[in-house]
C-alpha cells in the first residue's frame, strides 16, 4: 500500500507554502518529517487531511487499485490533545468502537484498549476535561488508531509526554507499523532518527527523502541539517 | 510627561488602526481582494487613522450624549418634581456611583497592559499622563452637553458648566482612596471585580438617584453647589495624593494580570467563553444510555450540559409562566387594560419575533456544541463523515427544537387565554393561527441557528470567530427581529405568513445542510 502525492500545491495569499509536491509513502514504515519553522509541514497534514482545500495536485493511495481518500483512511494526531471534554475516557473510546464498528476486526472489550495505552483503571471512568495533558494526548492517540486507519499523520505527537510515557509510544508505534504508513512531524532530530525508518524533510515547499545510506548518526545529522539550511 | 503621553497615544492608535484594517479583512470577500501585506498599506493606514479619531471622538462626545439621554434625560420626565433639579439630582448620584465604577486608572485594558508591563514603559508617567487626559476627555465630553440639556431645562449656565468638573473631582477622590488603601493595605480595587460592600454603596446612589424623585424629593441647586465644593476640596488634595503616588508599579504589576486583562478587555474573548463553557459540563454519575452510536454521543452531552439546557429551559418556562399567570389575573381585574391587551393581540404578532428570538437557546447552545464538543471532535476525520455529520445534525436539532418548544407552547397557549379572556376575537381562526406562528417561529429560529452553525461553522481551532459571513447574519438576523417590534400587522396575516415563511425555510434549508453540511462542517483554519 502507498501513499501517493502527485503535484500538490497549496499557497496562502502569494505566500505559495507548498510548491510541487511528488512523493510516495510506503505502508510498513515511520517517515520521520522534518522542516524548520513555516515550513509547512501542519500545512502539509491539513492538507491531506481535507482540512485545507488543496490548489493543485492529487492525492491517492495504492493498494492493488490506485483511489482517492477518504475519511476513513486517516487518523490525525495533532500536537495540542482535542478531546471532547464532557465525556469520560470510557465513554469516548465507547463512541468512537461503535462509529467503527465495521472497521475493527476484532471485538475487544474497552479496558483491554486502555490497557493497551496503559491508562490507569482509577482514571477511565474520569471527565477528559480533568485529564493532564498528556493522558489527553494518549486518549488522542488511542483513539486514532482504534479504527486502525490506513495512513497515520502524528504532529510533534510525542513532545507532551514524560520520558517513560514517550518511550511506551515509541514502541507502541514500532509495533503497529507494520499495517500503517506513518508519517511522524517533529522537530527534535535525534527523535526522528530513533524512531523513523525513512527522513523526509520538507524545505522551500518541496519535499526531499535523506537517504540514509551507510551514515552514522552524526554524518546524518549534518547532511539534514545542510540540507534544512539551503536557500 | 507629555513625551511619554504621545509615545503611548501612538501605540494604542497603532494597534486601533491594525484593528481596524483586521476588521475590513474580514468582510465577505474582501480577504480575497486584500494581501496580507497591507498593514503596511499607507492608504489604508490613513483610512484606519481616520477611523480611529472618529472612533476616539464617539467615545468621547458619544458615550456621554447617550449616557445622558437614556440615564437621566429620557427619565427626567417621568417625575413630577422639578425637572431642572432632578436632572441635577440624578446627574449627581449617578455620578458619585461611577466613581467607583469607572475610575480609567483601576481599569486592567490591554493597552494599559501593552505600554507598561509589555512595553516597558515608565510606569508613572504613563498613568499619570494618560490619567489626565482621560479626564480631560471627560470634561470635554460632558461639557457640550450638560450646557445644551442646561438650556433645555433652564439650568443657570454656571451649574452646567460645574456639572463636567463635578465628575472629575467625584473620580479623582475614589482613586485617591484607592491609592491611599493600596499602600495601607497592599489590596488592589478592580473596578471590575468590585466587592459587595462596593456595590452595595454604588445600588445605595443608583437607588437615591431614581428613587428620591418618585418620593417627590430631590437635591437643589444650593445642595449641588455644596456637595461640589466638598468634592473639590477633596479633589485638591486627591490630587496631591495621585501626584505624590510611587507605587504604581507595583500596583498595577497586581492589576495587570493575564486574567484581569482578558477578563476585562473582551469579554467575549475566544479564551474566555471557551473557558466558560467548559465550566458548565456537570458529571453525573447515575446516567446510564442504552442508546449507541451518535445518539449516544448527543445523549451524553445533553446530559452533561443540562445547566445550560433543561435546567436552563426550566427557568425560563417557570418565568414564562409567571408573566402570564400575572397578565390573566391583570385582565381579569382591569378591563381598560383587558381592551388595550386584546387589541395588541391582533396587531402587534411581530413583537413576538423578536420575543422568540430573544428567548431561543440556539446561539448559547450551538456554542457550547462547538467549545465542548466539536471543537476537539472535528479533528478527527472519522467525525467528518457524511453519516456521522448528519446523524449527529438530526439527533442535535430535535434536541434543539423540542428544548425551545417547551416555552414557545407555554407562550402560545398564554396568549391564546389571553385573547380570549379579554373579549376574544370575531375570527377563530385568530386563535389557531396565533398558537401555530408562536411554535412555528420558534422552530424557525432553532432551524436558523443550526443551519447556519452548520454550513458556516465559525470558529477556528483558537475558538475564534473567523467567518464575517456568519457574523453578517447573525447581524442581519437581529436587525430584521428588531425591526419588527415596531411593527403593526393583523395577526392573522402575519400569523400566516410566519407559518408559511418558517415551513418554505426550514425545508429548504434542511435539504441545503443535507447536501452541503459534509463539506463545511469542519473547522476554520
Amino acid at each position: 500500500m502507498k501513499l501517493i502525492i502527485e503535484n500538490l500545491k497549496k499557497s496562502f495569499d502569494k505566500k505559495e507554502v507548498l510548491k510541487n509536491i511528488n512523493f510516495e509513502f510506503k505502508k510498513g514504515k515511520i517517515y520521520g518529517l522534518l522542516g524548520r519553522n513555516g515550513a509547512g509541514k501542519t500545512t502539509l497534514f491539513n492538507c491531506l487531511n481535507e482540512d485545507l482545500t488543496i490548489d493543485g495536485g492529487n492525492i491517492y493511495l495504492e493498494d492493488k487499485i490506485k483511489r482517492k481518500l477518504e475519511p476513513e483512511d486517516i487518523g490525525y494526531v495533532l500536537s495540542i490533545p482535542n478531546v471532547p471534554e464532557f465525556l469520560t475516557g470510557r465513554e469516548f473510546l465507547k463512541f468512537f468502537i461503535e462509529i467503527n464498528k465495521d472497521r475493527i476486526k476484532k471485538d475487544k472489550p474497552i479496558d483491554d484498549y486502555f490497557e493497551f495505552m496503559k491508562i490507569d483503571k482509577m482514571d477511565r471512568d474520569k471527565l477528559l476535561k480533568d485529564y493532564s495533558h498528556g493522558m489527553k494526548n494518549k486518549m488522542q492517540m488511542l483513539v486514532n488508531i482504534i479504527a486502525s486507519p490506513n495512513i497515520l499523520l502524528l504532529d510533534e505527537p510525542l513532545t507532551s509526554f514524560d520520558v517513560v510515557v514517550a518511550e511506551e509510544m515509541k514502541q507502541m508505534l514500532k509495533s503497529i507499523k507494520k499495517d500503517h504508513i506513518i508519517i511522524f512531524s517533529t522537530h527534535i532530530m535525534e527523535l526522528a532518527l530513533d524512531l523513523c525508518d525513512e527522513i523526509v524533510i520538507l524545505n522551500k515547499g518541496m519535499l526531499e527523502q535523506i537517504p540514509k545510506d551507510d551514515l552514522d548518526d552524526k554524518e546524518l545529522k549534518t547532511k539534514i541539517i545542510e540540507a534544512l539550511k539551503e536557500e | 510627561m507629555i513625551k511619554s503621553f504621545i509615545t503611548s497615544f501612538k501605540l494604542k492608535n497603532t494597534y486601533r488602526v491594525n484593528s481596524v484594517i483586521y476588521s475590513i479583512r474580514q468582510f465577505p470577500f474582501v480577504k480575497k481582494i486584500l494581501p496580507n501585506t497591507l498593514y503596511k498599506n499607507k492608504v489604508l493606514k490613513i483610512i484606519g487613522n481616520i477611523i480611529s479619531v472618529i472612533i476616539e471622538l464617539c467615545s468621547i462626545f458619544l458615550g456621554k450624549f447617550l449616557y445622558l439621554w437614556l440615564c437621566i434625560v429620557s427619565i427626567v420626565g417621568l417625575y413630577k418634581t422639578n425637572q431642572a433639579t432632578t436632572f441635577i439630582h440624578i446627574f449627581t448620584f449617578l455620578t458619585l456611583a461611577g466613581a467607583f465604577l469607572n475610575t480609567y486608572m483601576f481599569n486592567p485594558t490591554k493597552d494599559k497592559y501593552y505600554a507598561m508591563m509589555i512595553m516597558n514603559m515608565d510606569v508613572k508617567n504613563y498613568t499619570l499622563s494618560n490619567y489626565c487626559y482621560a479626564m480631560i476627555k471627560v470634561f470635554v465630553g460632558f461639557l457640550p452637553f450638560t450646557i445644551i440639556f442646561g438650556i433645555i431645562y433652564n439650568i443657570p449656565l454656571f451649574i452646567s458648566l460645574l456639572m463636567p468638573l463635578f465628575v472629575i473631582c467625584a473620580k479623582m477622590c475614589f482613586n485617591a482612596y484607592t491609592l491611599i488603601k493600596y499602600d495601607k493595605s497592599n489590596l488592589v480595587i478592580n473596578e471590575n471585580t468590585l466587592t459587595k460592600t462596593f456595590w452595595i454603596v454604588i445600588i445605595g446612589l443608583v437607588v437615591f438617584a431614581y428613587g428620591l424623585p418618585y418620593l417627590g424629593l430631590s437635591i437643589n441647586y444650593f445642595i449641588f453647589i455644596i456637595i461640589f465644593l466638598v468634592s473639590l476640596v477633596l479633589s485638591i488634595y486627591s490630587f496631591i495624593i495621585i501626584k505624590k503616588f510611587d507605587k504604581y508599579k507595583s500596583l498595577y504589576k497586581k492589576l495587570l494580570t493575564n486574567e484581569n486583562v482578558y477578563a476585562v478587555e473582551n469579554n467575549n474573548s475566544a479564551k474566555t467563553i471557551k473557558e466558560n463553557t467548559v465550566k458548565q459540563i456537570t458529571l453525573d454519575t447515575n446516567f446510564t444510555s442504552n442508546k449507541s452510536g451518535f445518539a449516544y454521543f448527543h445523549e451524553l452531552f445533553v446530559k452533561r450540559h443540562s445547566k445550560i439546557l433543561t435546567k436552563a429551559i426550566k427557568k425560563q418556562s417557570i418565568f414564562i409562566a409567571g408573566v402570564i399567570i400575572v397578565a390573566i389575573f391583570l385582565v381579569l381585574t382591569n378591563k381598560d387594560l383587558a381592551k388595550q391587551i386584546n387589541s395588541i393581540l391582533l396587531v402587534y404578532l411581530p413583537y413576538f419575533v423578536f420575543i422568540m428570538y430573544m428567548l431561543n437557546r440556539g446561539t448559547t447552545l450551538t456554542q457550547a456544541m462547538f467549545m465542548n464538543c466539536d471543537h476537539s471532535m472535528l479533528t478527527y476525520r472519522i467525525y467528518r463523515t457524511p453519516k456521522v455529520i448528519l446523524g449527529l445534525f438530526k439527533e442535535r436539532l430535535k434536541t434543539l427544537v423540542f428544548i425551545n418548544l417547551i416555552p414557545a407552547i407555554l407562550i402560545g397557549f398564554g396568549l391564546v387565554i389571553l385573547l380570549y379572556l379579554t373579549g376574544g376575537t370575531d375570527e377563530v381562526l385568530n386563535y389557531l393561527v396565533l398558537f401555530i406562528s408562536i411554535i412555528a417561529m420558534s422552530i424557525f429560529f432553532s432551524v436558523h441557528y443550526l443551519v447556519m452553525y452548520y454550513l458556516l461553522q465559525p470558529y477556528n481551532i483558537n475558538t475564534e470567530i473567523k467567518s464575517s459571513t456568519y457574523r453578517v447574519v447573525q447581524m442581519i438576523t437581529y436587525f430584521v427581529c428588531y425591526f419588527m417590534i415596531d411593527q403593526k400587522i393583523s395577526t392573522l396575516y402575519f400569523g400566516m405568513g410566519t407559518i408559511i415563511f418558517s415551513i418554505l425555510y426550514c425545508f429548504i434549508s434542511l435539504v441545503i445542510v443535507y447536501r452541503y453540511a459534509p463539506k463545511t462542517f469542519k473547522i476554520r483554519i
